[in-house]
């Protein structure tokens, strides 16, 4: 899957430059109620319990500073990407145990067009996985400045 | 009481999609070791559900992918991609019964 596909489920309003949380489940609920702000999701408890039974099957904290909590939900209908960061970094039981910074949080419905979960999903962890990438991204201010680097990665 | 019912199968469902996709989840790198966590949740979850409706939600699960299926703000069933009857999707959003598609059968979740 190309980089620049990605842009299309992202969205300005799940753009989080300075995230609030200071812990895993602060930061799971800041993020959600933040879909549900701005309307992409009505139920949050729902979203939420997915959540945390994904991370009861292992933490998604993937280390160097980096989440990414997913997973499907009947509770949605499209597949939404929220970015948010933390300069203080968050207590998250990565598993390298160090706080993260960066977090992308994958909503996916059921069943979605052209199955195009599992490879976003795989698609994070390949531009996560690059040193310069987190670090760009850590210095990152703006939505426009976040598709710009979508757009060149 | 519909409602409440109705959400512990839509969480039961959204558990039985990760139980499905932890091997897909685990080849991308993720942690994904404590299998038996989500077999114990799915457990309690099963006993706080009416049979009929689980027995319904086991059948639905064997025919299609999903049993359950989100019906999106124009009323359409995101299983089979029909526009529901003003009369089915009034009585869903009021949560009054289980309702199903007229067209697939599949369970509805009004979002």
């Amino acid at each position: 899957m190309e980089t620049q596909n990605l842009l299309r489920y992202f969205d300005e309003n799940l753009f989080i430059p300075n995230l609030k949380a200071t812990t895993k489940d602060e930061l799971l609920k800041e993020i959600v109620d933040q879909f549900v702000n701005v309307k992409y999701l009505k139920n949050s408890q729902i979203v939420l319990e997915m959540l945390y039974q994904r991370e009861m099957l292992g933490s998604t904290g993937i280390g160097k500073g980096v989440a990414i909590p997913h997973g499907r939900t009947t509770s949605s209908s499209d597949i939404m990407i929220a970015f948010g960061k933390s300069e203080d970094g968050i207590d998250y039981d990565s598993i390298d145990g160090k706080p993260v910074h960066l977090v992308f949080m994958i909503i996916a419905p059921p069943q979605d067009e052209n199955n195009m979960y599992l490879p976003i999903l795989g698609k994070m962890v390949e531009i996560l996985n690059k040193s310069k990438n987190r670090k760009k991204l850590m210095s990152i201010e703006s939505f426009e400045e976040f598709k710009e680097f979508l757009e060149k990665e | 009481m519909i409602k409440k019912e109705l959400e512990l199968l839509v969480v039961l469902q959204d558990l039985d999609m990760m139980i499905d996709e932890i091997s897909e989840v685990k080849r991308l790198g993720f942690e994904a070791e404590n299998e038996e966590n989500l077999r114990k949740a799915r457990e309690e979850l099963v006993s706080k559900i009416s049979r009929p409706l689980l027995f319904s939600y086991e059948q639905l699960k064997k025919r299609y992918k999903r049993a359950i299926v989100p019906v999106k703000e124009d009323n359409t069933c995101l299983g089979c991609f029909i526009k529901l009857p003003t009369s089915i999707s009034a009585k869903g959003r009021a949560d009054s019964e289980v309702m199903r598609c007229e067209s697939c059968g599949r369970i509805l979740y009004w979002l």
